[in-house]
């Protein structure tokens, strides 16, 4: 266990030690907040009522895949520099090596997440401690989600990292375009609906919106939507275990 | 072979590598298509047209002549990755040894940016006459050189980010900042009206200004719609991109200089 944690901990310095990506990152939050954010709730007024609450949580859920992203292109990197074989020799398993990443990303995600969120809620007047609480578990498991989908992707890198990153890249494009972290799914022409319903942000961003109080008569079922987003990270993390255990022995460097 | 030939080569074969990248074809297709496709059609069912909005109004005929910029520019932007991979790996050092004048590199990497933007962004124009009909086509090829320069500025502008990026990853940070700060300030999402009507003047007169909106604003008038393409436009994109190519490319030659008289950046 402590080795785990010197591990994860050592991963985590090096995270805060980059701190203009986090200030980057609330920077671009704030201004496509202040400008995306309060012209289009402009133009949908009359459809959807406060819009603008509605994309600000949608921008949180970017916000948490990106760093869900960054988890698997972290391992990915690692992989490729040849740092991974250094990891694997080290006198830990390779649950432990899975759970100090997992560490990693989780601290990676509220880093990011929690301030905007805060400020955000607190500009709207919707802050409320037990809101955050819930909506950073709902957003914490979506990321856990997001974190075994790349990671679970990345034996794709170990072939060829090219084609693993037009894949996440793609991938990426259209998980968001097609759910609803921009718009509500009743707003979706049915022939995308479908596609909608397989994107896990559909599911983390609806029940992040519905946690803190936005309308549910735009929002999915909240119970199917906890359900799917616990279903997807607990489903991802056994698929990148069962990686970590059997497929990344032999990795080689570029 | 002459120094124009040589510059040729050069930049052909930059562009070249910015089509074969696979992963960055990838990003790019699927991101413009899909903006296109699946954002500009579900906003069409979420904008309706509003007071200080022309009745007729439609978001995905708006949204679509944006998109095919927006593409411009994200090629575009892609030659301060290749340039800031080059000063970051050494490679530069393999070109300066090259027999071409440092101006000649310069000129050739700005010039296959701009080509690299305009060929995709046509490749999108393409793509958006099917969904959205065009109106003057002979129109949108008379735009053609005029977003060729703007591709080139915006090369230009990315030449300069990687030439002020001298440690580790910086350089994603700008290009990500330059990339949001562009494209959200400007009227690719929104008509100018609702921006001079709901934010600061300031923020309007940005909006305005910038090369990215008056060359969606070409397209919108005169290829989507049935406009004739306004002079007074095109000098103003013109006189916007130009300065944008030339500040990017002397960063880049002085970068280059310095190499050569010092060894490194």
């Amino acid at each position: 266990m402590n080795r785990v944690l010197t591990l994860a901990v050592f991963n985590i310095r090096v995270l805060l030690g980059e701190r203009m990506w986090f200030v980057l990152s609330w920077a671009l939050f704030g201004l496509q907040l202040a400008i995306f954010g309060s012209l289009m709730s402009r133009l949908v007024v009359g459809t959807v009522e406060d819009y603008f609450f509605f994309y600000s949580i949608g921008l949180i859920v970017i916000i948490v895949f990106e760093s869900g992203a960054d988890l698997g292109r972290h391992f990915v990197e690692h992989a490729r520099e040849g740092e991974l074989p250094y990891f694997l020799a080290l006198p830990i398993s390779r649950k432990g090596l899975f759970a100090a990443n997992a560490i990693y990303g989780a601290t990676n995600t509220v880093i990011r997440v929690l301030p905007p969120l805060a400020v955000t809620l607190a500009v709207l007047g919707r802050f409320s401690v037990q809101g955050i609480i819930f909506a950073l578990i709902a957003l914490f498991l979506l990321g856990l989600g997001i974190s075994g989908i790349m990671i679970s992707m990345s034996f794709i890198a170990f072939k060829s990292v090219d084609i693993y990153i037009a894949l996440v890249a793609g991938l990426s494009a259209l998980l968001i375009r097609f759910s609803t972290v921009f718009y509500p799914l009743i707003f979706m022409p049915k022939i995308y609906e479908p596609v909608a319903y397989l994107t896990p942000l559909t599911y983390g961003a609806d029940l992040t919106r519905w946690l803190l109080g936005f309308n549910p008569q735009f929002l999915l079922n909240p119970t199917l939507a906890l359900a799917v987003v616990i279903a997807v990270a607990v489903g991802t993390i056994f698929l990148s275990v069962t990686i970590m255990e059997k497929l990344i022995e032999g990795v080689k460097a570029a | 072979m002459s120094q124009f030939s040589r510059i040729f080569q050069i930049a052909r074969t930059d562009f070249s590598y910015f089509f074969r990248t696979k992963w960055l074809m990838a990003i790019l297709i699927s991101l413009n298509l899909s903006d296109m496709l699946v954002t500009g059609l579900v906003y069409k069912r979420l904008v309706i047209p509003t007071p200080g909005l022309p009745a007729t109004f439609d978001y995905f005929s708006f949204l679509v002549p944006g998109i095919v910029t927006m593409g411009l520019f994200t090629a575009a932007t892609d030659t301060g990755r290749r340039i800031w991979l080059a000063l970051r790996e050494g490679v530069v050092q393999y070109y300066l040894t090259l027999p071409v004048r440092t101006s000649g590199l310069v000129v050739a990497y700005i010039v296959s940016g701009g080509l690299g933007g305009v060929v995709y962004s046509l490749s999108l124009l393409l793509v958006a006459f099917v969904v959205l009909p065009p109106q003057g086509i002979v129109n949108a090829l008379i735009l053609l050189p005029f977003l060729f320069v703007l591709a080139m500025g915006i090369a230009g502008l990315a030449a300069l980010l990687a030439s002020l990026s001298r440690q580790g990853e910086v350089y994603w940070a700008y290009a990500q900042a330059l990339q949001v700060s562009m494209v959200t300030i400007s009227t690719i999402f929104y008509p100018s009206e609702t921006i001079t009507r709901f934010l600061p003047g300031v923020v309007a007169s940005i909006a305005e200004a910038n090369p990215l909106s008056l060359a969606t604003r070409a397209l919108r008038e005169s290829a989507f719609g049935t406009s004739p393409l306004s002079s007074s436009l095109l000098v103003e994109l013109f006189v916007t991109s130009l300065p944008l190519a030339v500040l990017g490319a002397v960063a880049y030659w002085v970068i280059l200089r310095t190499i050569r008289i010092r060894g490194k950046p």
